[in-house]
């Protein structure tokens, strides 16, 4: 029977990702743009959810590790040139984690609103150095991106780019979807529960508080780095304190602890940018005015409330076949 | 698997359901229909350089547009304007200029501004063959396609100091300038300028952008015995470093505002301390120009905007509009976006009433290549000069025409 579903369930789930990537071929060029950013912003509000969502620190400074990815991508690619893109991935992946596990490190005694504000500060530190270290990061000119090539295959345009960045983005979800079904993240979900339960049950708590921050560092980092390649030009000003908070409304509203809510999330935060793109101030305020309606009504975000409405489903059904009498549709 | 499976399916779904599986046809000439032309532009609507893009889109190109499509338009094609925010984020600027292009389908990008979020659009719009006509910046631009307004930043560098050696004989001359591509760039072209002059900087002064306070700097400059001092900053420092002037009880140095930086506004945040600084003028007195051309752009602010005061950001969207429009009358009915590019560097002299006659050429995609210089009289820019410009490597100067 299992066979039989998993057979059905692929006969479902490959011609839709044949389609998928057949989006470029009839979607503008916009839209496969549009589709590229959503994909970086997945793997930040999976990386935030590490910390946030599952193991209940709060970050407020997440931006700074998407910066350190794309400085890191942009700096190295214009430097050692023959570089490859599936060694620099990697390599921001690992040094935006190496960082987020140093960073990591201090804060392990502190505590919500404190994680919060050492997170803040973490955040301006990271923008300030790539401003004022001007000579290496071009300071608020910027640095131009070279396209990111494999042998003389060079991704130079949002199409070509988007057969980098979206295999790259779905191999990274289904690594944090086992991740998280794994006795890593379970010890994840515990630490967020109840630290001192956590503990009694044997969970290291510092190694894995540090490594939910690396892990989330590197998720980040590797989205820093194809941020860095869409964009084809970086400065300081695109990792400021808003796009922080942006970040932490999209897993708020998406759902956090859930990799699906991250999806929906990002989704979500991509949407309302495109359909609020003349009106900046009411960005702000309509995402503002989300955060609040959905930390007071719905906490546990869009996947949350739909995974309450199947159970209520489920529960509904088996009452009702409980509340049938025999011989009525009763097998 | 049964969950995941559902919810990968649903995800994939999403997708295609927002953003659809439509293929796009194109026309004949992107931007262009029977009845209308569409230009388009990613501007600072809000952030530090609010007050100028609000001005120079709302209050100048989209009026400027407002009274031409009351008279039919051009080539019996209205224009209309399509523009977004991105608060002098390069990033933004980029994503608002693909929307533009890719899904507005602009004919042309017209009047951006900053020199960030311009110089991060420049290889797109290159690569796409969008022309970009006038943005509001001084660094110069290199591009088939691209066209500038005032006068870049270098040519202006040179211009002063030119003057300022030749014509007051200053002999020490210092800088305080904004540590970016905007500062370096005055900073980087008057130091081999005065170097051919057996001169050099007599002091110079870095601010980093976010700097609120500059008593530091003007407190090491003041010892340094300057004729003058260049102000290469933001209205907001400019206005903080004539505060500390004051404050240091400055007589004998000159205080001078590059282009960018010499607007009323920045008087206005000096608190009236700027009587007595000199500046470098691109635009005739928005509010007190008596030129028939300055005027008919009074009224048309007057007729669409009733009540809301001249100034130079706005005037510069007005004329850069008018020039566009002229360009796109020239290319005639049949518009493409290379004929406009065509048209455009077939330009020779055209008077306008503004400023000097604009010219364009194969090699050169500049409207302006000169300015005047002016001293702040009670609140207002006077003229102390004509347009003084460099020809063949020596300081001329022609009556202003007031």
């Amino acid at each position: 029977m299992r066979r039989v579903s998993f057979f059905r369930w692929t006969l479902i789930l490959v011609p839709c990702l044949v389609l998928f990537f057949m989006a470029p071929l009839v979607l503008s060029k916009y839209l496969v743009f549009i589709l590229n950013l959503l994909a970086v912003y997945v793997l930040v509000a999976i990386g935030l959810n590490f910390v946030m969502g599952y193991t209940g620190q709060i970050s407020t400074g997440h931006a700074a590790f998407l910066a350190l990815g794309a400085y890191f991508t942009a700096i190295c690619a214009t430097r050692a040139s023959s570089l490859p893109f599936y060694v620099l991935l990697p390599m921001a992946g690992c040094f935006a984690g190496l960082v987020g596990f140093l960073l990591g490190i201090p804060i392990l005694r502190l505590r919500g609103f404190y994680i919060a504000m050492v997170t803040l500060a973490f955040g301006a530190v990271v923008s300030e150095i790539a401003l004022q270290w001007s000579s290496l990061t071009h300071g608020d000119d910027g640095l131009r991106v070279p396209s990111a090539f494999l042998g003389t295959f060079v991704f130079d345009s949002d199409k070509r780019l988007f057969y980098l960045i979206q295999p790259v983005t779905i191999l990274l979800i289904l690594a944090a979807r086992n991740i998280v079904s794994t006795r890593v993240g379970r010890a994840f979900l515990a630490i967020r529960q109840s630290e001192t339960a956590a503990q009694t049950l044997g969970i290291n708590l510092s190694w894995y508080k540090t490594s939910a921050f690396a892990l989330s560092a590197f998720y980040t980092g590797v989205a820093g780095a194809l941020f860095a390649y869409a964009m084809t030009h970086i400065t300081p000003d695109s990792f400021s304190l808003s796009t922080s908070i942006d970040f932490i409304a999209m897993i708020v509203i998406g759902g956090m602890g859930s990799i699906f809510g991250s999806i929906i999330g990002a989704v979500i935060l991509t949407a309302i940018q495109q359909l609020l793109g003349s009106l900046a101030e009411v960005q702000m305020l309509v995402f503002g005015i989300a955060l609040i309606v959905f930390m007071i009504f719905m906490p546990r975000g869009i996947s949350g409330a739909l995974r309450s409405w199947r159970a209520a489903v489920k529960a509904r059904k088996k009452q009702s076949l409980e509340n049938t009498p025999k011989g009525e549709g009763y097998p | 698997m049964k969950a995941t499976g559902r919810k990968a399916i649903f995800v994939i779904f999403l997708f295609l359901l927002f953003f659809g599986l439509v293929s796009r046809g194109s026309a004949a000439e992107v931007g262009v229909s029977a009845d209308s032309v569409t230009v388009g532009c990613s501007n600072s609507f809000s952030g530090p350089l609010a007050f100028c893009g609000l001005e120079m889109v709302k209050y100048g190109a989209e009026i400027y547009f407002k009274q031409i499509n009351d008279q039919g338009g051009v080539q019996g094609r209205k224009v209309i304007m399509k523009s977004y925010d991105d608060g002098y984020d390069p990033t933004k600027a980029l994503v608002n200029t693909k929307r533009l292009v890719e899904q507005d389908k602009v004919f042309c990008i017209l009047e951006p501004q900053g020199s960030s979020p311009v110089e991060a659009t420049i290889d797109y719009l290159e690569q796409q063959k969008v022309p970009l006509l006038f943005p509001f910046q001084g660094l110069p631009l290199k591009g088939r396609m691209v066209f500038t307004a005032h006068t870049v930043y270098p040519r202006e560098a040179e211009i002063v100091v030119d003057w300022m050696v030749q014509k007051k004989g200053f002999k020490r001359i210092g800088m305080i300038y904004q540590d970016d591509a905007y500062g370096y760039t005055y900073r980087d072209t008057a130091t081999p300028r005065l170097k051919s002059m057996n001169m050099e900087l007599a002091a110079q002064e870095p601010v980093k952008r976010t700097s609120i306070d500059l008593s530091a700097q003007m407190a090491k400059l003041s010892q340094d015995n300057l004729d003058a001092l260049w102000m290469i900053l933001t209205p907001g420092p400019g206005a903080m470093a004539i505060k500390e002037a004051k404050k240091e009880g400055w007589t004998k140095t000159k205080l001078f505002a590059t282009g960018p930086l010499t607007d009323e506004s920045f008087i206005i945040l000096s608190g009236g301390e700027g009587e007595g600084v000199w500046g470098f003028s691109d635009w005739p007195d928005p509010v007190h120009s008596k030129k028939p051309a300055i005027a008919e752009y009074r009224a048309a602010l007057q007729k669409y905007a009733a009540g809301h005061v001249p100034n130079r950001y706005s005037l510069f969207g007005y004329f850069y509009a008018k020039l566009f429009a002229e360009a796109l009358n020239r290319a005639g009915k049949d518009v493409t976006r290379e004929k406009l590019v065509t048209t455009m560097e077939s330009m020779k002299n055209w008077e306008n009433g503004v400023i000097p006659p604009v010219s364009f050429s194969k090699d050169s995609h500049a409207a302006e290549q000169s300015g005047f210089m002016v001293e702040v009289k009670n609140n207002v820019f006077q003229p102390l000069s004509g347009w003084v410009s460099l020809e063949n490597g020596k300081l001329v100067e022609r009556p202003l025409g007031e």
